[in-house]
């Protein structure tokens, strides 16, 4: 395998605009990243610098009347950027999954969490109505959910925000998907949950080869999983580092900053 | 004391039309928590503990089936609706989730001067320079003051919440999860916001949040629930680390350091 195949997705050129009553406003400006097979890219930056609008532009979700993505987006050999809805909903959840910032616009309040499950289980594969209830109820324990079975007949209303988080996860995680894009996953749990989150999604990679897009805050989070670590700001990359070298040598004055900012508590390597 | 918590208990009644009723768990079993004027209460827990509940508990919006809950020495769930409204301005919410917690069709403007419109008559050039001035307390500008929330981002969105709700200057606000969303600077810059609200008006704060990090920093005392019950309340935050209780040892212990050469999960 050279190095050109194993790249499983590969951004180039990533522009995006906004059209606005008063000209077209950037959010994005001359992204590049690329995902080995396998491999955790940290995405860490300030607030509003356009991390969730990546991820929206790799999924396709903009209007493409109101914000205009212009670049390359490559899953395999296949370029995503401009495809047709109907071909990307066939790659959404099943090749490239999302678990979304805001777990709640995630669901429909009207039906059940396994009514939601099941339905996006059999929309990617051809399991039966009774196999794809096994896998959601596995994958639901597998976030360490209580009473899988009882959740499965709860409504989203029902679940607390941290619990409707790990249910979006599982639901993400449960296809084994090439590429897994996590938008601040962890950032609704408490650190024991967050600790199985991470063990899962580390599975993940090491059993299915599945590569991550891992956004997170938390220098934790992002120092227990990712490989390599980009640091955005106003729409662009100001850093790109192994993540050993970004702790250790940080380069860009907002990366120091960020690596500093952190209260501490009186504990052992804290 | 500002509010006193006394023996609450709940239990979230089942609403499906077709399912028979079952004895369910308490989500809040006989819980108890004070809080003065002036502090800062921190409040950690697994997630389903109970947190988020207890929140609504206290800010008059879930009535609970036994105990009570008094705020500024009122029975919030038996006060006339004259009082239950002017408790209702020094009784301010950060949700957990913002983007359910604010009306897509409204700017950002209006969102954060529902408040003052409600309760403050202010010329409208004056109610303008008020946001404004909030939007920069926040670390907005007030530029964003046009902007709808979708054109918001999480962090964003979240600050204008925290915006709307010191706006009136409260006695106590709940934080469910608030500052969770923030990168690290905006976060530091929020904590210090509270902490300068905190000394400037003698707000309190309830401060929901998995982040024991942040909790410590700026909380006073720090409470931690598990499964319905608050098992532990440290008056001194730093009981929390020699704390017996197996739940509080579990949170404490799975603290992730902040450095990949500490990674304590994946030694790779
Ligand atoms: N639909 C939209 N229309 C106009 N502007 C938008 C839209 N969506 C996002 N933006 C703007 O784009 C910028 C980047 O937003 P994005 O949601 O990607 O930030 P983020 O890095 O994910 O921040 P956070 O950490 O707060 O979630 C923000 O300034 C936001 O105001
Ligand atoms: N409206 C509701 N109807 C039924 N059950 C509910 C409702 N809201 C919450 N619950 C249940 O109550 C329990 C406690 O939920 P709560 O939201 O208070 O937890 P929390 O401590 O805030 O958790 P998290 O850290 O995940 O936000 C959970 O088991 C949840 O499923
Ligand atoms: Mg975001
Ligand atoms: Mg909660």
């Amino acid at each position: 395998m050279n190095g050109q195949q194993s790249k499983v997705l590969q951004i180039s050129g990533l522009n995006v605009k906004v059209k606005g009553k008063h000209g077209t406003l950037a959010l994005l400006q001359d992204i590049d990243l690329d995902l080995k097979r396998g491999q955790v890219l940290g995405l860490v930056g300030e607030s509003g610098s356009g991390k969730t609008v990546t991820c929206h532009s790799i999924m396709q979700l903009f209007d493409p009347h109101q914000i205009m993505v212009e670049g390359s987006i490559r899953l395999h050999d296949r370029e995503l950027n401009g495809l047709p809805e109907q071909e990307m909903r066939r790659i959404r959840g099943k090749e490239i999954a999302l678990i979304m910032q805001n777990p709640i616009s995630a669901f429909t309040p009207v039906y059940t969490i396994g009514v939601q499950f099941v339905e996006t289980i059999r929309t990617h594969s051809d399991l039966t109505k009774k196999e794809a209830h096994e896998l959601a109820v596995t994958s639901l324990a597998s976030v360490n959910l209580p009473e899988p079975d009882k959740l499965m007949k709860q409504y989203p209303f029902q679940l607390s925000g941290g619990m409707l988080q790990r249910v979006m996860i599982a639901i993400s995680m449960c296809l084994r998907p090439s590429v897994v894009i996590a938008d601040e996953p962890t950032t609704a749990l408490d650190v024991v949950n967050q600790l199985q989150v991470l063990r899962q999604l580390d599975r993940l990679r090491t059993e299915c080869g599945t590569s991550i897009l891992l956004i997170s805050h938390d220098l934790g989070v992002i120092s227990e999983l990712a490989d390599e670590v980009a640091i955005m700001q106003q729409g662009r990359i100001v850093e790109k580092a192994d993540v050993f070298q970004l702790f250790d040598q940080p380069q860009h004055a907002y990366t120091k900053k960020l690596l500093n900012t952190r209260p501490t508590i009186p504990m052992n390597n804290q | 004391m500002l509010l006193q918590v006394n023996g609450v208990t709940h239990t979230y009644r089942e609403t499906s039309l077709f399912r028979r009723r079952v004895a369910k768990a308490p989500v809040l079993s006989n819980v108890s928590l004070t809080i003065e004027e002036g502090k800062c209460v921190g409040l950690l827990g697994t997630s389903g503990a109970g947190k988020s509940t207890l929140g609504k508990v206290i800010l008059g919006l879930q009535a609970p089936q036994q105990g009570q809950v008094l705020f500024q020495g009122e029975d919030l769930y038996q006060a006339s609706a004259h009082t239950r409204k002017r408790l209702r301005r020094d009784l301010q919410v950060v949700f957990q989730d913002c983007y359910s917690s604010v009306n897509p069709r409204m700017t950002a403007e209006q969102i954060i001067g529902e408040p003052l419109e409600n309760y403050e008559r202010l010329s409208v050039g004056e109610q303008k320079r008020r946001i404004g001035d909030l939007l920069e307390m926040v670390g907005l500008t007030p530029a964003d003051m046009r902007k709808y929330p979708y054109q918001f981002s999480g962090g964003q969105l979240q600050r204008i919440n925290i915006a709307r709700a010191i706006a009136l200057k409260p006695k106590l606000i709940v934080l469910d999860e608030s500052v969770s969303s923030l990168d690290m600077v905006n976060q530091t810059l929020i904590l210090d916001l509270f902490r300068e609200l905190q000394s400037a008006f003698g707000l309190s704060y309830l401060f929901i949040t998995h982040d024991i990090k942040a909790a410590y920093s700026i909380s006073d005392a720090l409470a931690v629930m598990e499964k319905g019950k608050m098992v532990e309340m440290c008056h001194d935050k730093n009981g929390i680390f020699t704390s017996e209780h197996p739940a509080v040892k579990s949170l404490v212990s799975s603290i992730l350091p902040e450095h990949p050469r500490q990674r304590v999960l994946l030694s790779r």
